[in-house]
């Protein structure tokens, strides 16, 4: 019996034991997992994830060893053009998967993560696919994401800045009519007294010359870039 | 040589005698109506306020006398129904949330949250769940995602998502023919919307006209769906090929020597960066069924058909002449790989560029009068010799559009075309 069978998508050689439901008596490996997020094969993911804890992997180590990896090879394919949108949100369903096990094990066993990071639609732009991507990859790489949603006023990011302490700020906008939101917010943010916390934009008409001029702190053309980007300002801090 | 023929002329890449203009014909390369109102204004029109011809992103109807005092060259037949699924019809006044007062169908039916954000409801129907929702400080509506609690994203079904997809009913043949008569000896060129041809147009996907929509709603759900089960989307698009196909006998039958342009397709391909999609993905899934609806058209009629996307398409592009369209829109420079003297260069004796004119995220918004001018002298430089190009922005034009930029670029246009 051949306990795998090998399909070839997106370049990947992938194991599909748990579609084809083929029994085999082999355990899954975090390897396993990292293949299924690339994948995006959530129900993979939900059948691996509780064999690995029962295992004895802990959950940091599925975290550590197979999320952030998986996510962030998505992620560079994703800026190769290997894969697309649809390809990232098939893989971020299969972390958010994963994550649904993880989450609570890692906040039982008092894991923080190191950074914490809000992010935002701005008021008047309902639009949120992207802002969902850079959620998703933040996680993906990391970091705990509090997702305000869409139409957020400058009022609502300045209350959860208080209540949740970020390093770091999203704000997303696809309109070139709710751009100016995006201004305001971060002046309400400062004028608040949050000097400390760093401030990424992102969008379709969002450029780095408008981020400057509106006193962001770093810009992203996507969401693959966006851990890159927040990285980067997170470490000049 | 009137409008309509300029216009046909450039579609067939031959030099027309004037650079053809459209603006409002298609309801993606349409005028947000607070923008149609200073237009009218800055032209001294008679002073009414702008019907809003198409609610979701409260486009204002370019009505005669404005296409007379722009200088534009295509006319629409507008769907008989909206994208809400209701009739425009029994105009009555109605207050936008930024204090114009516009006309709006007697269907349109919204309410007010505590917040100030709108609701509109399909078909007009408040016992319904709210289909679109306007933020506050917003200028036009979005979809909302109405999730079926029956759905289950592992056991697809086709006919939940075909709904939408019947034959043209007796009213709307109706409408038809009295367009017909109507546009019938028109010395504009006409465009209009196919019904049922737009493959998993994403704008649509949600059924902002559906009372109860059932099947895959949700913008991110139908991302994957395509992506997950690629059969599942060639299926649909097979029956609603088929579909379309017997409206379109239909409608040339109505109304086919009225018609010159038909939007096909609004589907978007691509983002800011990238497709979305590999061309492979394309080929598979959508050039098929686009090519059986596209074939049929030039099989039988004399109308040209008109592909809408978005975005950094560049890879994608012999894919889409290959599917049997002629026009493409809006043409994103902006985008990566848009190059405009490279698009001409490569595809302009192929399909025609009916967009492109001036960038709507930038220039045309930010910019200063004279930079839209320069930008779109540019432009036209680039696409206008040889035909196969009617200038248009890059997608509608959108509210607070400076009016002296607005008119800048108008103002090229004619320049260009030695007035």
């Amino acid at each position: 019996m051949i306990p795998y069978a090998t399909t070839i998508r997106n370049g990947c050689a992938v194991a599909t034991r748990f579609i084809t439901n083929t029994p085999t008596n082999k355990m899954s490996t975090i390897e396993d997992l990292k293949t299924a997020v690339i994948n995006g094969k959530r129900k993979n993911v939900k059948v691996i994830v509780p064999e690995l804890l029962e295992s004895g992997l802990t959950p940091s180590a599925l975290l550590e060893e197979a999320l952030i990896p998986a996510m962030a090879i998505v992620g560079e394919k994703f800026k190769n053009n290997e894969v697309f949108v649809p390809e990232m949100l098939v893989s971020a369903r299969a972390m958010k998967e994963a994550m649904k096990v993880i989450e609570p094990e890692l906040i039982a066993a008092g894991i923080k993560p190191k950074y914490t990071a809000l992010i935002g639609t701005v008021e008047g732009d309902l639009h949120d696919i992207g802002k969902n991507l850079v959620a998703t990859m933040w996680k993906g790489s990391g970091f705990n994401v509090v997702d305000l949603g869409v139409n957020v006023p400058a009022d609502k990011f300045i209350e959860a800045i208080e209540e949740h302490q970020p390093h770091i700020i999203g704000l997303s906008a696809l309109l070139t009519t709710t751009m100016p939101a995006m201004k305001e917010i971060i002046a309400a943010v400062r004028a608040a007294g949050h000097s400390d916390v760093k401030i990424l934009v992102g969008g379709a008409p969002i450029t780095q010359s408008y981020a400057d001029e509106i006193g962001a702190d770093g810009y992203s053309r996507d969401a693959a870039s966006a851990v890159d980007a927040a990285k980067s300002v997170l470490a000049a801090a | 040589m009137t409008s309509k023929e300029c216009v046909l002329q450039s579609l067939n890449h031959q030099q027309p005698d004037k650079l053809p203009m459209d603006f409002g014909s298609s309801f993606i390369t349409g005028v947000h109506c607070s923008v149609v109102a200073e237009l009218r204004q800055h032209y001294g029109l008679e002073p009414r306020p702008v019907k809003i011809c198409e609610p979701y992103q409260m486009l204002g109807e370019v009505e005669a006398d404005l296409l007379d005092a722009m200088g534009l060259d295509v006319q629409p037949i507008f769907p008989q129904r909206t994208i809400f699924g209701f009739p425009n019809e029994n105009w009555k006044p109605y207050t936008t949330p930024w204090g114009q007062e516009v006309m709006v169908s007697e269907h349109f039916k919204t309410t007010l949250d505590d917040k100030g954000n709108t609701y509109i409801y399909p078909q007009g129907d408040m016992d319904a769940p709210a289909s679109g929702h306007m933020p506050k400080t917003g200028y036009f509506f979005d979809t909302i995602e109405r999730i079926d609690p029956d759905f289950d994203e592992d056991e697809l079904k086709v006919e939940d998502n075909l709904e939408e997809f019947g034959l043209m009913s007796a009213e709307e043949e109706n409408y038809w023919k009295e367009q017909a008569e109507i546009y019938r000896g028109c010395d504009r060129a006409i465009s209009m919307h196919l019904n049922g041809t737009c493959l998993g147009d994403i704008a649509l996907v949600p059924a902002p006209f559906l009372k109860n929509p059932k099947g895959v709603r949700g913008v991110a759900d139908w991302y994957m769906a395509v992506a997950d089960e690629p059969e599942f989307a060639k299926k649909l698009f097979d029956r609603q090929a088929e579909i379309a196909l017997d409206n379109m006998a239909k409608l040339h039958r109505i109304a086919g020597d009225v018609i010159d342009i038909v939007v096909v397709c609004g589907t978007d391909f691509g983002t800011q960066e990238s497709t979305f999609c590999s061309n492979d993905t394309m080929r598979d899934i959508w050039l098929p069924r686009y090519k059986k609806i596209n074939d049929w058209i030039h099989e039988n009629t004399k109308w040209k058909t008109f592909k809408h996307s978005c975005g950094a398409i560049e890879p994608l592009l012999q894919t889409v002449i290959d599917s049997g369209f002629d026009i493409i829109n809006p043409v994103q420079c902006s985008a990566k790989g848009m190059d405009p003297k490279l698009l001409k260069e490569k595809y302009g004796d192929r399909l025609t560029f009916w967009g492109g004119g001036v960038n709507t995220q930038q220039t045309l918004p930010f910019g200063t009068p004279e930079e839209v001018r320069k930008e779109v002298l540019e432009r036209c430089e680039i696409f206008a010799p040889g035909g196969g190009f009617i200038f248009n922005a890059i997608h509608n034009v959108q509210a607070l559009t400076p009016i002296n930029n607005m008119i800048a670029m108008i103002d090229a246009v004619k320049e260009y075309n030695g007035n």
